[in-house]
């Protein structure tokens, strides 16, 4: 209103007047007019596509790239416009169902902070520059003419797969080096290293939906996983009548965790013994058949009797009874090991313990199969983790690389303070960075490359989860902005500079894939008819089904170790660095649309907040809002606090996503606070990973209170039984209920 | 008394079915003849808005009879009705009145490949969803007395006598209101969510 003030009272007085003009006017005399008239332009086409039609959308298959799931969606395009994706039915890995995040790529693509001329740092600032002057530069460091040779050199990435990852590879062979770090917060890297040493296969498929009971250890398979949609088109399966069970065990509830039948509040870190309690249950009380075990895993069992988990895990006994009896009862049944369980300095261990139980329960071969191997090996997705960050500060510790390039990735943002990756970095002479976005990462570049967005671009995949096809990715519209270019074509540019042999025939990245696609085995186009038929078919299907060779999974029990619960006098709580389907690791914190979605749990928007249970708010003496500081012994943050049940009273949780350097977008900046920068340098023993959930910190009141802006004023029914609830005796005699045991 | 009564009676009977005859001609004469339907109510005054060529609608549509649809091609399709494509107007004017003033301008924009900068006249909130394909098909093409080269008489409802004009002029008012009172009389849907989607 300003420049035009209007008061209450002079807006009533309009108001009334315009009342009366109506009630003057009679029936058929319009008092407004909506629209004016001549003040925008409405443009034709010169010369029409046959098949366009203005006001009606047109639809083309492509893959998201959203999160490294690879779900197949359907991109609306109407006058040349991307308007929106859907789920492409098509695709077996989603069928046709997309996320939020899926949804909203639009508002990435048209986001107005997009980067669109490439940049060059011209007197310690980023200039902007020409694609010959960047080009150029390139050239220089790392052409064909350039003195940079061998492990000098690396790639930066995110999770890459397809011909993507092909061209990848081929540069780091032209280079001379073996340095390709790839790096995401959400993985499930521990629990690949597990399975490839019990099973044989480091990402075997979960059958979620032939599963009768599901426990999950931290395992947010609805929310930030490996395979957010495909995992929940699978849930809605095991849902189905005869229902399935879903027992949650997590010191924080995550989305998973709210659909949960039976929600267990564990004590961080404690996940592993609880699985080896419920293991000694199922072998000393329901007389499980251990003979197959060797003996020192029957001996580590042996030792998590009853009284000593329910002592370390905090969890009580009853339930501990409770949740072995169904896992003895119902069959098949599924357990699984997440984030929070995998995160641990122990969290190999722990994953292991939960596979233990998979094998005495017989589930290997019913409800965890075989994934099998692509027969175009060197397309398999390469899975980010933070071990890749870790190598890549180690690698910089030792001042040895001299040219860095980064796509798909914002190490910078991602990385704890502890290792002092910006600085690190800025010690590198050449860095360049494809990004599409001025995030942390970009802003330390020597030279930015704008790169088109995923939606503008070609390109293809393979999912790490359910890579049961090649996914392909075709642009939905020409580029928003003339001067950004494809990450495919400019890597081919790369390959071509570096004058590598087989690559100077293709023209650009889409005559690449082109040609990929044709060099496909025939009896794959057997059904098409021609060549030209075949890639008609594949950008409209989106896809390339392939059949991965199964292997044989092993069954191989380990025997674990697991520490008994230590506390922490000076650092008292454990923080919970949480990730949610939206906000993701940070990388969303640009769309409106994801920071207005409110979480799921807490249902906040647009900031930040600190997790707790009314126990510890009580110890504290802080109510909703009060604002605390999170100490570790790496630095602190600040955030208002939010309290809730579904947390363990020893637990601290502060979701990812916020608290970006204000370059990046003007929908994040001065937004909330980054968990991940306290964390302690605490690694997983035996993979090397960084224990995202390792870090122990402590509390302290801040003396202000910034009330937290959230849907929903009170988590209570305030008696007025919104939910009708009927206790289980009643359940059981009028609806015939029964309990899963 | 008796035959007296009789036309006291018969007039009785006859007067109301006069009354109402009489309406229903007048009715007929008020409005425009499209059988099977009642046209909208209201009027505005709209704006003179200046177009980069003065366009005459009267020398297309009404000299020379030029069925709306052949140039607003897209209206029975879509959603919207479509601003011809330049190459639709060069397919008559590379050789049609190639002298005219006009004409040469419109060549201009053709020849560099640019569509000419219309003004946009008619137009509904972003929050409104209407659809010339829906009610061409309930007017026209659904209509069996109508023959489509009448169908002129049906976009007059919403848009005026366009026939008349040389350039758009909006003269109805486009309004919540106006669309409602039509939706009444002609039976259309009223569920909000069918405009408001």
């Amino acid at each position: 209103m300003s420049g035009n003030e209007i008061n209450r009272r002079d807006f009533l007085k309009v108001m009334g007047w315009s009342g009366a003009g109506v009630a003057l006017a009679g029936c058929d005399m319009p008092t407004t007019v909506t629209l004016e008239e001549g003040k925008e332009k409405v443009t034709s086409y010169v010369l029409p596509e046959e098949y366009v039609i203005p006001g009606v959308g047109v639809y083309y298959a492509s893959t998201c790239q959203q999160c490294p799931a690879g779900c197949g969606i359907h991109g609306r395009v109407r006058e040349g416009r991307f308007l929106k994706v859907e789920g492409n039915p098509d695709a077996p890995l989603n069928h046709g169902k997309v996320c939020q995040m899926g949804q909203a790529g639009v508002q990435g693509h048209y986001n107005p902070d997009r980067i669109t001329k490439p940049l060059i740092r011209k007197g310690g600032a980023l200039v902007e520059a020409s694609w010959d002057e960047a080009m150029d530069l390139i050239k220089q460091n790392v052409g064909a003419e350039s003195t940079l040779k061998g492990e000098r050199f690396a790639w930066v990435t995110g999770t890459v797969s397809g011909h993507q990852a092909v061209l990848l590879q081929s540069h780091l062979d032209a280079m001379g080096s073996t340095n390709h770090f790839a790096h995401e917060i959400v993985n499930n890297a521990v629990s690949q290293a597990v399975n490839r040493e019990m099973l044989g296969e480091a990402q075997p498929a979960y059958r979620i939906d032939e599963a009768r009971l599901i426990v999950s250890f931290g395992a947010d398979l609805l929310g930030a996983s490996q395979s957010p949609v495909h995992f929940t088109t699978q849930y809605a399966k095991f849902r189905e009548a005869p229902r399935g069970v879903l027992v949650q065990v997590e010191s924080k509830m995550t989305l998973t965790g709210a659909n949960a039948d039976l929600w267990l509040a564990v004590r961080p870190g404690t996940e592993g013994v609880l699985a080896l309690g419920l293991a000694n249950a199922l072998l000393v009380k329901h007389k499980r058949d251990a003979a197959d075990l060797p003996a020192d895993v029957r001996d580590v069992i042996a030792k998590y009797d009853h009284d000593t988990v329910q002592r370390i895990t905090g969890v009580a006994g009853d339930r501990i009874v409770k949740v072995a009896a169904w896992l003895n009862s119902q069959s098949p049944s599924l357990v699984l090991a997440g984030g929070s369980a995998e995160g641990q300095a122990h969290g190999y261990d722990t994953a292991a313990a939960v596979m233990l139980l998979n094998i005495i329960l017989g589930n290997i071969g019913r409800t965890i199969v075989s994934s099998g191997d692509l027969p175009f090996a060197q397309m398999e997705a390469k899975s980010g983790n933070t071990a890749g960050l870790l190598a890549l500060a180690d690698t910089l510790d030792k001042g040895g690389l001299d040219a860095v390039f980064v796509y798909n990735t914002n190490p910078v943002y991602t990385a704890p303070s502890h290792l002092n990756l910006a600085e690190k970095l800025s010690a590198v002479p050449f860095k360049v960075v494809f990004a599409q976005f001025p995030d942390e990462t970009a802003m330390r570049a020597d030279v930015v490359l704008p790169i088109h967005s995923p939606y503008e671009d070609w390109g293809t995949h393979v999912a790490g989860y359910y890579g049961n096809q090649i996914s392909i990715q075709q642009p939905l519209m020409e580029p928003l902005n003339p001067t950004t270019r494809g990450f495919g074509d400019l890597l081919l540019g790369m390959l071509k500079m570096r004058g590598v042999a087989g690559y100077a025939d293709f023209e650009d990245y889409y005559g690449y894939i082109r040609q990929a696609v044709a060099a496909l085995p025939a009896e794959m186009k057997a059904d098409a008819g021609s060549e030209d038929k075949y890639w008609q078919q594949v950008l409209q299907r989106g896809l390339i089904p392939v059949q991965r060779k199964p292997r044989s999974l092993t069954a191989k029990a380990i025997a674990v170790s697991l520490p008994d619960y230590a506390q922490d006098s000076e650092y008292p709580y454990h923080l919970v660095p949480s990730p949610r389907l939206g906000m993701w690791d940070g990388r969303y914190a640009n769309i409106p649309w994801l920071q207005e979605a409110p979480d799921q749990i807490s249902k906040v928007v647009w900031d930040s907040w600190a997790e707790m249970h009314p126990l510890t708010a009580q110890k504290l003496g802080v109510m909703e809002g009060d604002v605390i500081k999170i100490t570790s012994d790496q630095g602190a943050i600040e955030a208002a606090v939010y309290i809730y049940k579904g947390i363990h009273p020893d637990a601290i949780a502060v979701p990812l996503g916020q608290g970006h350097e204000k370059e990046f977008s003007r929908y994040a900046k001065d937004r909330g606070v980054n968990p991940l920068k306290i964390l302690s340098p605490v690694r997983e023993a035996k993979t090397g990973e960084l224990a995202l959930y390792g870090t122990r910190v402590k509390l302290a009141k801040a003396g202000r209170n910034e009330a937290l802006v959230k849907l929903g004023g009170t988590d209570q029914q305030m008696g007025r039984k919104l939910v009708a609830t009927v206790t289980a005796d009643v359940f059981r005699r009028t609806e015939g209920g029964q309990d899963v045991a | 008394m008796n035959a007296g009564r009789g036309i006291v009676w018969s007039w009785a009977l006859f007067l109301p079915l006069a009354v109402f005859l009489l309406l229903m001609m007048s009715s007929a004469q008020v409005y425009a003849e499209v059988p099977n339907a009642v046209p909208p109510k209201g009027d505005h005054k709209g704006e003179d808005v200046p177009q980069p060529i003065e366009f005459p609608h009267d020398i297309h549509a009404k000299i020379n009879e030029i069925n709306c649809m052949y140039c607003h091609t897209y209206a029975r399709r879509s959603k919207v009705a479509g601003i011809p494509p330049t190459s639709k107007c060069m397919g008559c004017h590379s050789v049609i009145a190639t002298d005219k003033p006009r004409i040469q301008k419109l060549t201009e924009y053709w020849e560099k490949r640019e569509p000419p900068p219309w003004n946009k006249v008619h137009d509904v909130p972003d929050y409104v969803h209407f659809t010339h394909e829906k009610h061409l098909k309930r007017f026209v093409f659904d209509n069996e007395e109508l023959p489509v080269e009448r169908v002129s008489e049906v976009c007059a409802f919403c848009h005026g006598e366009v026939k008349n004009m040389t350039v758009a002029h909006k003269v109805k008012p486009l309004t919540m209101g106006f669309c409602v009172r039509c939706h009444e009389a002609n039976k259309g849907p009223s569920d909000c969510w069918k405009c408001h989607k």
